[in-house]
């Protein structure tokens, strides 16, 4: 009886099974298969020639993929760190109680809600050199000062990474909004009853509480930014001088533009590990922190 | 007796239904239907004219109109997938001016040497069709032209009395004189197009070319990207027009922006493609109407002029199973009526000479004369199957060079010969 009930679950989780299969195995072992041939979209004449791991060993070679990466890592650090802290203060401040915050909830949220591409086209209007709202703010109608942000490679950078912290604090600031709400009210008065401050409050009861929040906004955070595509496509189109060149535009110019199949394949599989070995992290570090909140 | 009803209608409906796709087949069966795969062109309308004019021509042929993106890089991307694909549902498609020798010897565009043979193609001017020629064979028929011109100023000039440049250095001289004369603080010499894209590699192969340079030797295969020649133009740019004679803000430019610049009198001289003459002297958009001028790029001394030859033309698919609709619209695209009317109308240059000797025309767009010698000298961008990745190593070379003030030009050359002998040797692994 026992086991025929299993073999019942397991058939019903069979649909599900396939479509994981079709849709995520299958394309990942696609483009693994891939990474370890010479193919060229603009060169079908030399057909698909098995050359083992030459498409890693040039890539581990190529400054210019080193140089995305590097890029690709900064983008990432300083994105998340920054949306995790501006997170943290807008879940604090829509979590108190006042008039309008329904409507401010709303508002928070508008931004994850914009399309990036739409987004990153408005970033690129703010930013541009001689009509853009940024550089009017800063030096008014003094228009010899302007700031071309989007034509140095360190400005350029710093102007995506603005737009992305722009565009996704609001995203953290829902996770972590969650995760203050399964607080206790009583927790905090009990503590204020106690003499507890409000710094003390937030030290020793809101932080420690939403730590599995946090965790779980920097995992998707951090998952998310190493996938930055879009605004960069959008904004310099990886230049200038490759100055925000990330991995993935990287890959997506060797893949569609030169047609190196091979070799894109390559880039697109190291992104992919590099995801997975964090998420694992990750999951691992939240899965521990989880268990701890509950004890 | 309900049920009975029920099951009248649906059968009734089934009948309807089988009767329309019957017809629908027949109609399918006289009218043949070929898909022209292109961008959104900036007058849409004219084409959709001549495509109604091909229909009334030809009632047994429909072209339908797929509309890829509008940058020629992104436009290339999804061409090359349907076609890699052998996708038969591509019969004809709009192609770049860089892309013929790789379509040819991927096998994907038809050679069209026996339809459109050796007469029919000294109609045209020499630059396009030699794009269009690869190992003997023809594989796109061009519909119009496009090469970088010097938009200038002319009441500025004028009023200081000077002379179009003939030389970089003139220009920049020309220009510190107007500067000095006008007193405007926002007012600068030069904008071009210097953003990471294919756009950067035919303004700075203009600066290249015309101080004697070149990047690849189209004779002997030889790469010269490490030429004094060539770094010395890289270092003139660098040093001369970004962030002085032009504002630094070009490093991020496409045609558009630099356009705009001129358009709202920033800068004193422009570098851009024919289109942007209909563009300056439209008084909706442009307050210089009728104070551009226009004439060839300038050169370094003792060298000449050279500007980069843009366009494009029609290819056929090898994979269509309709290629004689195919060419029958492609003969019609490129005929002397048509391509005058795209003059007229669209604003673009004809890739047939004689449209440009035509007296209406030459009436009503009398710069085209003017426009002609540039067209019959512009040079092409290095003809390679591996185009494609040549081009995005030229893009780093040329960005790279361009922006960091520090750079070593020399070492970023060497670095990327390198890169583009690798490709071309990828290339050369096909020949026999």
């Amino acid at each position: 009886m026992r086991l025929k009930a299993q073999s019942f679950f397991l058939i019903l989780l069979l649909p599900a099974l396939g479509i994981l299969l079709l849709f995520i195995a299958l394309p990942i072992s696609q483009s693994i298969w891939l990474s370890l041939h010479r193919v060229i979209i603009g060169l079908p004449g030399l057909g698909e020639l098995f050359i083992g791991l030459s498409n890693y060993r040039e890539l581990f070679q190529d400054p210019v993929a080193r140089h995305s990466f590097w890029v690709t890592l900064f983008f990432v650090t300083v994105t998340t760190f920054f949306e995790l802290l501006i997170g943290l203060f807008l879940a604090l401040l829509i979590n108190l109680r006042f008039p309008g915050r329904g409507a401010l909830r709303a508002c928070v949220l508008i931004p994850w809600a914009i399309p990036t591409v739409v987004a990153a086209q408005m970033w690129r209007f703010l930013f541009n050199d001689s009509y853009g709202l940024i550089n009017y703010m800063l030096f008014g109608g003094n228009s010899t000062s302007y700031i071309p942000w989007l034509a140095l490679p360190n400005t350029a950078l710093a102007a995506i990474i603005t737009a992305d912290i722009w565009k996704t604090s609001s995203f953290a600031a829902l996770l972590i909004l969650a995760g203050l709400q399964i607080i206790p009210e009583e927790l905090n008065q009990a503590a204020a009853v106690d003499g507890a401050g409000t710094w003390r409050r937030f030290k020793h009861i809101t932080l420690p509480l939403i730590r599995p929040a946090l965790l779980v906004a920097l995992l998707f955070r951090t998952i998310d930014a190493f996938r930055v595509f879009d605004l960069a496509f959008v904004m310099t189109q990886g230049g200038p001088a490759d100055g925000t060149n990330v991995l993935q535009l990287y890959g997506y110019r060797k893949l569609f533009v030169e047609g190196l199949m091979g070799y894109g394949s390559a880039i697109s599989v190291v992104i992919f590990i590099i995801i997975l070995f964090l998420a694992v992290l990750y999951v691992h570090l939240a899965g521990r922190r989880l268990m701890e909140a509950r004890i | 007796m309900r049920i009975c009803r029920k099951l009248c209608s649906v059968i009734l409906t089934l009948a309807a239904a089988l009767i329309l796709f019957m017809a629908l087949q027949s109609e399918a069966a006289v009218t043949e239907v070929i898909t022209f795969l292109t961008w959104k062109p900036n007058q849409p309308e004219v084409w959709e004219e001549l495509i109604d004019d091909f229909h009334s021509r030809n009632p047994d042929i429909r072209v339908k109109i797929q509309v890829g993106p509008h940058s020629s890089t992104e436009y290339h991307a999804i061409v090359t997938q349907r076609l890699k694909n052998r996708d038969t549902s591509v019969d004809v498609f709009f192609m770049d001016v860089v892309w013929p020798a790789e379509f040819a010897s991927a096998g994907w565009a038809l050679d069209l040497s026996s339809f459109f043979d050796i007469h029919e193609r000294v109609v045209f001017l020499k630059g396009p069709i030699d794009a269009n020629t690869y190992k003997g064979g023809i594989y796109g028929v061009p519909c119009y032209v496009a090469s970088g011109l010097l938009f200038y100023r002319r009441d500025l000039l004028e009023k200081y009395c000077l002379k179009p440049p003939e030389t970089w250095d003139e220009m920049l001289a020309q220009g510190r004189k107007v500067l000095a004369g006008e007193n405007d603080p926002g007012l600068r010499i030069y904008s071009g197009q210097f953003k990471q894209y294919e756009g950067l590699v035919c303004n700075m192969l203009e600066f290249v070319w015309s101080n004697g340079g070149e990047i690849l030797n189209s004779a002997s295969g030889h790469v010269n990207l490490t030429d004094n020649k060539v770094v010395d133009a890289v270092a003139f740019v660098r040093d001369r027009i970004i962030g002085s004679a032009a504002p630094l803000g070009v490093i991020n430019y496409e045609e558009p922006e630099s356009l705009d610049i001129f358009l709202q009198g920033k800068v004193i001289f422009h570098r851009n493609w024919p289109y942007a003459w209909a563009v300056s002297n439209n008084p909706q958009r442009s307050a210089l109407s009728g104070k551009v001028g226009v004439g060839p790029l300038p050169a370094f001394k003792g060298n000449r002029t050279a500007s980069t030859l843009g366009g494009w033309q029609f290819g056929i698919s090898r994979w269509s199973n309709k290629k004689e609709s195919a060419i029958t619209f492609v003969r019609f695209m490129t005929s002397y009526d048509s391509q005058k009317k795209l003059a007229l109308e669209a604003g673009l240059a004809p890739a047939r000479q004689d449209v440009y000797r035509d007296d209406e025309v030459r009436q009503k767009m009398p710069h085209l004369a003017d426009f002609l010698p540039a067209f019959q000298n512009a040079r092409p961008r290095p003809v390679s199957p591996v185009y494609p990745m040549i081009s995005q190593e030229l893009q780093r070379f040329f960005s790279r060079g361009i922006v960091d003030p520090e750079a070593d030009i020399h070492e970023l050359a060497i670095r990327s010969a390198g890169s583009i002998k690798r490709f071309l040797r990828l290339g050369e692994a096909l020949e026999p």
